[in-house]
């Protein structure tokens, strides 16, 4: 399994950088101002990002490196910045940060801070550096970052007191209150760093504060050195960033690390620790609640059951939240994270819910959304969890968002949400559940009635065929291989049918016959997400063999009433069928038009098989361009999308193309396809030099002042399944094959071949697949 | 707190404030880098590109640096689209620790080749950010590679964070415009063949803005070439020489690009804006005379006429409800603010602080004219400064983005969000309307009432 679909790109980034990390840190330290040493735009974007979450006033400062600074060094402008800033707001603490730019040219940021200690008035300041590249990890790195620079800055002496440490998870203010109030509940006496439960969620006051009140006190953080125990919500810290982990083995403090109490057992964990510290009972109030925990998730249980969750987001979140899916029976079948964390994939794993179910779950670091949004169809999800960057695939996909986590910039309330605890995870249970309700019965009266009264409403019917839209992409599509022979032979044709190693029009393993299509159909309906377009490409052409197109036509409506059917034709017998086209519901047909011209065709094609007579040269063009344009004006009259296909042929064709556009849209196409001949050996036109892609798109560039052009043209098989970017025949034709009960030697011949096809399945992504042209090939 | 006392204004920010008198003066020291630990509300460079470039709907924009400046910006602009929706999404080539060291010139390419290769775009669009400079990539030197090998446009944006403030940003993108423009260098100059539309600088379709004043132009009787960049094509703004004029809105981004069009293409320029009735009313009625076609006045006078009359009733109840209150705008550019004091004006109230991030010297001219005396002006202030006046000045209005919105809220004033992520249009003759509306809901809102409630 990849964890990003693209190799050199991030598509849609679900990270953030790692000075995003520390500054939500420090904004949990008491009168603390936070300093990025890089250009100005860092420490703004930061400001907005948490702004737009908190509606809280987020001041940052930043060194404003310019060029000046950046090739001969920063240091000035690091040393005005601290003096600036501590005139301004005159804070306790200062954290100074890097970003990229200050890492990248070297600057030492310690020595600097130090000079400048030795050398001004701080007015008292301790100020801390840290290291955050923003190349070096995300914010969940640059968040821990920032506490162990903070420990290791604050926490020097070991004087034994009676408190213990708590390492804050980053999670909400209104979380972190909720984490105080139990710790006082169990009347431990805490040191919790960092602490944004007031900073970053203030109450109004007539008095207005430019560093807000709360927040870690430094003279609290210098007592962690000597407290007798810490608790680290943080299962997937690695041990080089944890302040627990350097509060253990530099002073010995025994360290308990939790997860964050999310869910029944996670939240025990916690209670546990409690309980044993305290040395008292878990108090009743929290018994009741976990009892309300256990009966709500009785309650919730056959909603829950329904769930599919896409969890995204930080991984100590993420883990969490799967253990509240997993306990309260909601599938998570995408587990993701941006971080590139090692912890996380092995933390699931032993979680051992995944054993039950009965499909494999997808657990992604390092990924993006990009990759998240189509995995997200092709797991069939009906829910995201998550911060608001999710609403993304929400618009797109239409799967709905329980936002959790940071940021949340589309709703109120996100920094006042309280997800922990047994009460916490029953308000966020309550509002997957309810979101899986709600989802269901918004179309329920809708979709029952149309599914067993009403008969199919015709949809829009650009936007739902893969080929003739790339807004349709995500929809996959069917070829069905049942038209075997052809009546028309062209010269840049060699159809062979048992090659799965080749990837071009034409090509199928295996011949069908209706009811076998009709079967594979139903198979291949279970397993492919979104599939909503059946097309006949061949192997030969969809009018050649019309009385099996129309079989098939007729068995696959009655196994899904909602399909929409396409095929594609050499032309030549539209003339003659294009009105029972129409009547069996075809509502995409695709015509090859290689030339408007017979002299022009006489070079493409070698013979013409019409009306029991065979015909060549100009005069065979000549009946083809005839009934192609003829069909093609008809079908576009009474409704059918028509889509033209023209192979560009070097040297024979190329100079005619936008003629051939020019006459076809004047017949009613919707779009043309120009594509590169593949010069298959062995056919006629073997050794025609091959059509770049730069040739091809200026082509079709020049064409588009005409009319519509397809871009994204896979040219594929005459057996393909999937999506255009995904072609999944190989790997379901296993299947297939099982649930055949035809004869026995021929499915062990159809599955020996794409067996062998399968290891050539890199070489077909290189095309993948996509439109067809089946139809215009012939031996 | 630390010893000593805060500060309001740092020594070296105080010619960047003045406060208007009668009395003249010299003018408002502005269009310099940030002061550090100033905390100033700017961006930088790239931002300044990025949310210029942004809206053409259909081009590729791979930002070539760490993942923050994708991250951050991923659909930032709330511009919408007629049509593709490629430029929603965030590409960046994410370098890590081993592409700072080794360079990134490879990922680039491989970058601009993934996306090719899936997409066959027409134009990638490839920001430099930071490190990039430093790092010693020669992104031209790629993107010229790649327009070869893959026969499309690839357009090198050099905006590295640290090279200026975001006006250079701006700079940048206007550059990576003309460069786009040159693609069909060859066809250029045709002046006998000059088209009678018009090319629309500096709007960026925010809440379908750019259609309101398309619809306009339209009933005047004027096409619209290029809209640059609001829910624009790349093809459009390819043809964009062949235009007769440039109406320029958003002057502190796209100033720059209509003098380079002037002395290239020479297509000549105005100046407009279409915040407030005002300004709406002006600038078509500019428009219309600079096309020199009579039949276009006489439909502009028409529209303008039809016009306000739906909206004036409406905005006379506003009025009564808003005359005497105090306005503080703190905005991105120059053109805004001084559209904004003739809005307040319009209403009835006060304009008693504006501050602007990137304004120019000739826009705060403009806006040293139009105050009244003891206003408060101010170049890339900070939330300190800000605080100070609006506490000082008794503004009861904060118009502003989204960092200075809890600012406002937290000292207990209203505030109108003139940023990227509003939802309802505040441009022509309804935008002055929705405007009035939400002055209106958030000053005259009952929860200020409840400041003074004690328990």
């Amino acid at each position: 399994m990849k964890n990003r679909n693209l190799v050199n790109l991030n598509m849609n980034p679900c990270k953030m950088c790692m000075p995003m990390g520390s500054a939500l840190a420090f904004k949990g330290i008491s009168s603390s101002m936070f300093m990025l040493h890089g250009s100005q735009g860092c420490s703004t974007y930061i400001r907005r990002h948490m702004a737009g979450h908190f509606n809280e006033p987020v001041d940052i400062a930043s060194s404003s490196l310019n060029e000046e600074g950046t090739v001969y060094g920063g240091e000035s402008n690091l040393k005005k910045g601290l003096r600036n800033l501590i005139k301004l707001y005159r804070p306790e603490v200062i954290g100074v940060g890097t970003t990229c730019l200050a890492e990248t040219i070297g600057e030492d940021i310690n020595r600097i801070i130090n000079e400048f200690s030795r050398e001004e008035d701080c007015g008292a300041a301790c100020i801390i550096p840290i290291s955050t590249p923003g190349y070096g990890g995300t914010q969940f790195e640059g968040y821990y970052s920032a506490i162990l620079s903070i420990v290791k800055a604050a926490a020097t002496e070991a004087i034994p007191n009676d408190r213990v440490n708590v390492i804050a998870p980053n999670v909400s203010p209104g979380d972190i209150r909720n984490l105080k109030a139990i710790l006082e509940d169990f009347g431990i006496d805490y040191i919790l760093l960092p602490d944004i439960s007031e900073t970053l969620d203030a109450p109004y006051s007539t008095e207005y504060r430019r560093i807000p009140s709360g927040g870690s006190k430094l003279e609290d953080l210098r007592k962690m050195a000597g407290a007798r125990a810490t608790i680290e919500f943080g299962l997937t810290v690695p041990d080089s960033l944890s302040p627990g982990t350097y509060l253990k083995e530099r002073f010995g403090i025994p360290l308990f690390k939790c997860p964050i109490p999310l869910g029944l057992e996670y939240t025990d964990i916690f209670m546990k620790v409690l309980s044993e510290l305290s040395g008292r009972l878990v108090p009743g109030k929290y018994i009741s609640e976990r009892g309300r925990l256990i009966d709500g998730m009785i309650d919730s249980h056959k909603h829950n059951a329904e769930g599919r969750a896409v969890i995204y987001g930080e991984p100590e979140q993420v883990l969490a939240i799967s253990k509240l899916c997993c306990e309260s029976g909601v599938k998570p079948v995408l587990v993701s994270t941006g971080s590139n964390s090692d912890q996380i994939l092995p933390l699931i794993n032993a979680m051992g819910y995944f054993n039950d179910f009965d499909e494999k779950l997808l657990v992604l670091k390092d990924t993006d959304f990009e990759t998240i949004q189509k995995l997200a169809v092709q797991q069939k999800a009906n829910i995201l969890i998550g911060n608001s960057d999710g609403k993304f695939i929400t618009e797109k996909e239409g799967i709905p968002l329980v936002r959790t986590g940071f940021p949340i910039h589309d709703r109120m309330g996100g920094q006042r949400l309280v997800h922990s605890g047994y009460g916490g995870s029953l308000k966020l249970l309550d509002d997957i559940t309810n979101t899986l309700i709600e989802n269901k019965y918004e179309k329920y009266r809708e979709n029952t009635f149309q599914r067993y009264y009403s008969p199919k409403k015709h949809e829009d019917k650009t936007n739902i065929h893969p080929c003739f839209s790339s807004l349709a992409s995500k929809n996959a599509r069917m070829h069905i291989p049942v038209a075997p022979t052809c009546n028309i032979s062209c010269n840049y044709c060699n159809r062979k049918y048992d090659c799965q190693n080749e990837s071009r029009p034409g090509v199928t393993s295996a011949v069908l016959s209706p009811e076998e299509a009709a079967a594979k159909f139903a198979y291949a309906k279970d397993k492919v997400a979104n599939l909503t377009v059946v097309g006949i490409a061949g192997p030969g052409d969809a009018l050649a063999n019309f009385p099996q197109t129309r079989k098939s036509i007729e068995l696959i409506k009655q196994i899904d009433t909602n399909i929409t059917f396409c095929l594609s034709t050499n032309g030549l017998m539209l003339p003659r069928f294009a009105d029972e086209i129409i009547e069996i519901g075809v509502s995409h047909v695709t015509v090859t038009i290689n030339s408007v011209d017979p002299e022009i065709g006489a070079r493409i094609y070698k013979e013409v098989n019409y009306a029991g007579k065979k015909h060549t040269g100009a005069k065979a063009a000549e009946i083809l361009i005839k009934n192609q344009l003829e069909g093609l004006s008809y079908l576009a009259s009474r409704g059918v999308l028509c889509k033209v296909n023209i192979v560009m042929i070097k040297g024979v064709n190329d100079s005619h193309i936008e003629e051939v556009v020019k006459k076809v849209k004047a017949c009613g196409a919707f779009m043309t396809n120009i594509m590169p001949l593949i010069p298959a050996e062995g056919s006629a036109f073997q050794n025609i030099p091959l059509t770049s892609s730069r040739e091809l798109n200026e082509m079709r560039k020049k064409c588009e002042a005409d009319i519509k052009q397809m871009y994204h043209c896979r040219q594929c098989r005459a057996d393909a399944i999937g999506t255009l970017d995904d072609d999944r025949s190989a790997g379901l034709w296993k299947g297939i094959c099982k649930g055949f009960s035809g004869s026995e030697s021929r499915n062990q011949k159809v599955c020996h071949k794409l067996t062998r096809g399968e290891v050539h399945i890199e070489i077909q992504n290189i095309y993948a697949d996509g439109c067809n042209v089946g139809n215009n090939a012939r031996v | 707190m630390a010893k000593g006392q805060v500060t309001d204004i740092l020594e070296e920010r105080k010619e960047f404030i003045q406060c208007k008198s009668n009395a003249g003066g010299l003018g408002l020291k502005c269009e310099k880098d940030s002061v550090a630990g100033s905390v100033s509300q700017r961006a930088c460079v790239y931002c300044g590109a990025r949310v210029v470039l942004n809206p053409i709907t259909d081009a590729y924009h791979i930002v070539h640096g760490p993942i923050g400046c994708a991250s951050y910006t991923w659909d930032i602009r709330g511009s919408l689209t007629s049509g593709p929706e490629v430029y929603r999404n965030s590409f960046s080539t994410d370098l890590r620790e081993q592409d700072v060291i080794f360079g990134g010139e490879k990922k680039l390419a491989g970058a601009i080749g993934e996306i090719a290769e899936r997409y066959s775009p027409k134009v990638i669009f490839v920001y430099s950010t930071c490190i990039v400079g430093v790092i010693g990539d020669d992104v031209e030197a790629v993107c010229k590679e790649a327009e070869r090998k893959y026969g499309m446009r690839v357009i090198p944006v050099k905006s590295s964070g640290f090279a200026g403030n975001k006006s250079m940003g701006y700079k940048a993108a206007c550059r990576a415009l003309l460069n786009l423009m040159e693609t069909n260098s060859t066809t250029w100059p045709r002046q006998s063949e000059k088209l009678t539309g018009v090319n629309f600088l500096g709007d960026f379709n925010l809440a379908g803005e750019i259609w309101i004043i398309s619809n306009y132009l339209k009933r005047i009787g004027i096409d619209i070439v290029a809209k640059i960049t609001g829910d624009s094509r790349c093809e459009e703004i390819m043809k964009a020489p062949e235009a007769s004029l440039n109406i320029v809105q958003c002057a502190g981004s796209m100033t720059y690009l209509a003098k380079e069009m002037e002395d290239i293409y020479k297509i000549p320029y105005i100046k407009v804006s279409f915040f407030g009735i005002e300004d709406t009313r002006l600038s078509l009625m500019n428009i219309a005379h600079a096309t020199g076609n009579k039949d276009a006045v006489e439909k502009a006078k028409e529209l303008v006429f039809v016009e306000e009359l739906k909206v004036k009733a409406k905005l006379e109840h506003y009025r009564k409800r808003l005359e005497g209150k105090r306005a503080a705008i703190y905005v991105g550019g120059g053109f805004k603010a001084i559209s904004l004091i003739k809005q307040f004006a319009e209403l009835g109230m006060t304009t008693v602080m504006v501050g602007t991030q990137t304004g120019r010297p000739e826009e705060y001219e403009v806006i040293r004219g139009m105050a009244v005396d003891g206003t408060v002006i101010l170049d890339d202030s900070n939330p300190a400064e800000l605080e100070k006046f609006i506490r000082e000045k008794g503004a009861d209005i904060l118009v502003g983005g989204v960092k200075e919105r809890p600012l406002a809220y937290k000292l207990g004033i209203a505030f109108c969000d003139h940023n990227h992520e509003r939802k309802h249009p505040l441009c022509g003759f309804e935008g002055a309307l929705n405007f009035a509306k939400e002055v209106d809901l958030t000053i005259n809102s009952p929860v200020w009432k409840l400041r003074r409630h004690h328990l």
